[in-house]
């Protein structure tokens, strides 16, 4: 029982804590705040990035470049930016429906490639239009289709149906072949 | 005042106020926790700090299950092991079986006053200190105190009854007044 005594004594000492504890720990406890909101800031940054980027890709994949020149019309443009757009699709959508315009193109397209700023082609209503090389390219690729999509979707498309067409992931049907070297070619 | 249930839902939603009331009300109690455990003011200081940071960020994890002091105090003695843990290597316990180490009688504590009796312990080393505070203030039993030091059951029955040894030895010694201030020497 006496033992207990001085057990309890040093089990309920008390003694005040050094005068400037509370700031340290004040100080540390801000610094875990602003490390976590620093993280939590990162976090936001990087998932908005990926959302951002994930949108981007969506929207490529379900509507291609047309979709995106639509949007382009449709966003909240200063009235007079709005127009110019407007005018430019309206002559790009007659070069690319006129057959004879785009032969004028191609056959420009190497002189252009030679130093000359602009091809000068007839636009609607028989107005002189002016068309950057790259802007030929685009329309060569746009196979009558506006507003045309970009190059670089006609070339992911030809590289997804090469991908596609030669991939290596087993099916139940190229298994069986490998299998049964006998079995007739699906494409056969 | 505000009541413990608010105190710990104003720390929760980051309250500064409220946390600088939680230190105060519980600051004192905690040094002296820390002060057992360390050899001197400026470590016990350092716990005292590196304890109620602890306590800051998981007071989510407080059930109510037992009393909020009960479980504030293990948190810091929790951190006061885990610094005996991390200086382990220094420290280094004698890992040999002493079962013929005989247990001393420390009654004479008791005519002690509270601050002669806890110089005394941390004139200690860290071994003997942090196990004679396990056991006999914070009543573990040698098992637990096995688990928590990492050492075995029987290391941990001998190193207390050196540390009772030692705290006899400066007792008598102080009161033959040839008193050594370190009780190890």
């Amino acid at each position: 029982m006496t033992n207990m005594n001085f057990r309890e004594k040093l089990f309920h000492y008390e003694a005040p804590p050094p005068p400037d504890a509370w700031e340290g720990i004040s100080r540390r406890l801000g610094a875990t705040r602003r490390s976590f909101r620093l993280y939590w800031y990162a976090g936001a940054a990087a998932a908005s990035v990926l959302i951002i980027a994930g949108g981007f890709l969506l929207l490529g994949k379900s509507s291609g470049g047309a979709g995106s020149v639509a949007r382009v019309q449709g966003a909240s443009l200063p009235g007079r930016v709005r127009d110019s757009i407007n005018a430019n699709n309206r002559i790009l959508r007659h070069i690319i429906t006129t057959s004879a315009d785009k032969d004028l193109l191609a056959l420009n397209y190497e002189y252009a490639s030679r130093g000359r700023k602009y091809l000068t082609v007839a636009g609607p209503d028989g107005k002189p239009v002016k068309i950057s090389p790259k802007a030929a390219t685009l329309i060569e690729s746009a196979d009558n289709e506006f507003p045309p999509r970009p190059v670089w979707n006609k070339k992911v498309d030809k590289w997804q149906q090469i991908m596609l067409s030669s991939t290596l992931s087993p099916t139940s049907t190229g298994l069986l072949r490998i299998i049964q070297p006998s079995l007739p070619n699906e494409s056969e | 005042m505000p009541s413990e249930s608010d105190l710990i839902k104003g720390c929760l939603e980051q309250d500064r106020g409220m946390q600088e009331l939680l230190y105060k009300m519980y600051a004192s109690k905690m040094y002296g926790v820390c002060l057992r455990y360390s050899g001197n003011a400026e470590d016990a200081g350092d716990l005292l700090q590196e304890g109620f940071i602890k306590v800051f960020n998981n007071l989510s994890k407080f059930r109510g299950e037992g009393s909020f002091e009960g479980w504030i105090r293990r948190i810091f003695v929790n951190t006061s092991i885990e610094h005996f843990r991390k200086k382990n290597q220094l420290y280094r316990l004698t890992e040999v079986q002493e079962n013929t180490v005989e247990d001393t009688d420390i009654d004479a504590f008791n005519s002690l006053a509270v601050k002669d009796i806890l110089a005394l312990i941390q004139g200690l080393s860290p071994g003997y200190k942090a196990v004679f505070n396990l056991y006999v203030v914070e009543g573990y039993s040698h098992k637990e105190i096995a688990g928590m030091l990492g050492i075995t059951e029987g290391t941990s029955k001998s190193q207390l009854a050196r540390a009772k040894g030692v705290l006899k030895k400066a007792l008598e010694a102080a009161a033959a007044g040839t008193g050594k201030k370190n009780p190890n020497e």
